[in-house]
């Protein structure tokens, strides 16, 4: 019988006033007039409910672009979901906070480019660092989960461990060290971004020995980026399995990426029902389960467990959607990962020297 | 062991009851944990409000010819698990 899902990713809007480098958000972004209206989500959440969904994560682009964040916390919190505001902060005042905290916010995942003003500002593409170290003492204020999230690549690794110690000083329960993924913008700027073998060497080492400084205060979450890893990750926890994710204009995705992949079809909440689409629709059983798999997949004791790996990966990758994620060892095309990791440069570009091909994320407008 | 009589468990920041009535969960920030039997009776008095041991009392009471000192040491390695877990805070 096939399960519901866990989770619900809500992209509540792709308008942001950060333009991040690593921006795994589609190269085609939402119009700002195409978002879903309040009643929209307010009828998804409850849906969500409905299945058994438990974790409702609200990102974007900047949920908070969104003026009717409140109302869709409290509606959430209303059928009992667990709500998780991923956010840049940008422009949170501590007034606003504080009616997000009280209309049921349970977690906030706040992201830090890096712990120098300048370079984060220079990889945000925007003035933002400053305000974040205000907002963190303001969210220290209630009783919510709070979680740092650094996202890493070849510009801020070199200096992971001065980052880790002004994180720190901003007391999260939580830090998240993510590499960064190679989709959307940071695909774009993956030969300025893609750490090199040694400074991911280093990485360990500094994580390592901050989980043992940290232990029972802070918890550190990080893993190995996924070029470099021996296996591939279990996207998504495998396919239309536990995670489902709408986008602003009301298209369900099995995953933030899905769009890529050519020929799929994702049906909208505003004209089919979360239950409907989770069990029915073409995207969602795309490549549920093994049918779809090549080998060495197909007889590979790995395939419960990482499910193939990624399947949107494997489309950029390889142009063959249903291939082994080729960033595992045993992938046919592991060498196109072999060769990415080869030509990434080993310089550090300065925020003054741009490097040609560092693209910023833009704000969609509207159509 | 690491519980004083005195302290007040309550789920730690962050966690909060979540499921259904027949399937209550703990939901915190990275996931959740179905929570049943005895565990579900120890977590149902940690409200913050009542000491380590009116909870351990009131579970003697609840369950009444079960050994108490079995009791008292069922609550202690379950709160002090989920206190590893963050879960729990006293």
């Amino acid at each position: 019988m096939l399960a519901n899902p866990l989770a619900l990713i809500a992209e509540i809007t792709h308008r942001c006033p950060l333009h991040c480098v690593y921006c795994s958000n589609p190269l085609e972004l939402a119009a700002a007039n195409s978002e879903l209206k309040t009643e929209d989500w307010l009828r998804v959440f409850a849906e969500a409910a409905q299945m058994g969904v438990l974790h409702l994560h609200l990102t974007g682009g900047e949920p908070l672009a969104r003026t009717d964040l409140e109302e869709l916390i409290a509606a959430a919190r209303g059928c009992k979901l667990y709500t998780n505001l991923i956010t840049s902060g940008m422009g949170l005042s501590r007034e606003r906070l504080k009616r997000l905290v009280d209309a049921g916010l349970d977690h906030i995942q706040l992201s830090f480019q890096d712990s120098r003003q300048e370079r984060a500002d220079w990889i945000a593409g925007t003035k933002s660092h400053a305000h974040k170290v205000e907002l963190a003492g303001w969210i220290g204020e209630h009783r919510i989960a709070f979680t740092a999230n650094l996202v890493v690549h070849r510009q801020n690794l070199d200096h992971l461990e001065e980052t880790l110690a002004f994180i720190e000083m901003l007391r999260p329960g939580r830090i998240e060290i993510a590499h960064t993924q190679y989709y959307g913008w940071a695909l774009e700027n993956r030969a300025s971004l893609m750490p090199t073998a040694a400074q991911l060497q280093n990485a360990l080492r500094v994580v390592a020995a901050a989980e043992e400084r940290l232990k029972g205060t802070i918890r550190i979450d990080s893993v190995i980026p996924d070029y470099y890893a021996q296996f591939p990750k279990a996207c998504m926890g495998g396919w239309g399995r536990r995670l489902i994710l709408i986008d602003p204009a009301g298209k369900a995705l099995p995953c933030h990426a899905a769009g890529v992949i050519p020929g799929m079809v994702f049906d909208n909440v505003r004209e089919h029902s979360l239950q409907a689409i989770w069990n029915d629709s073409s995207a969602f059983q795309r490549f549920r389960g093994e049918e779809w798999m090549q080998e060495p997949c197909r007889s590979c004791d790995r395939r419960t467990e990482d499910f193939g790996g990624c399947r949107c990966q494997a489309f950029l990758l390889t142009g063959d959607a249903t291939a082994t994620d080729p960033v595992c060892s045993l992938a046919p095309r592991h060498n196109v990962v072999v060769q990415a990791l080869g030509v990434s440069t080993a310089e550090v570009i300065s925020p003054s020297g741009l490097s040609e091909g560092w693209k910023y994320r833009p704000n969609p407008g509207r159509v | 062991m690491g519980i004083a009589e005195t302290c007040k468990p309550a789920l730690a920041i962050g966690c909060k009851w979540g499921g259904t009535e027949e399937e209550p969960m703990i939901l915190f920030p990275e996931g959740a944990i179905r929570i049943q039997g005895t565990g579900l009776a120890i977590l149902a008095l940690c409200d913050g409000q009542r000491a380590f041991t009116d909870i351990v009392e009131e579970l003697q009471r609840q369950y009444f010819g079960a050994d108490p000192q079995r009791i008292r040491e069922d609550a202690i390695r379950f709160l002090e698990q989920l206190h590893e877990k963050r879960i729990v805070d006293y």
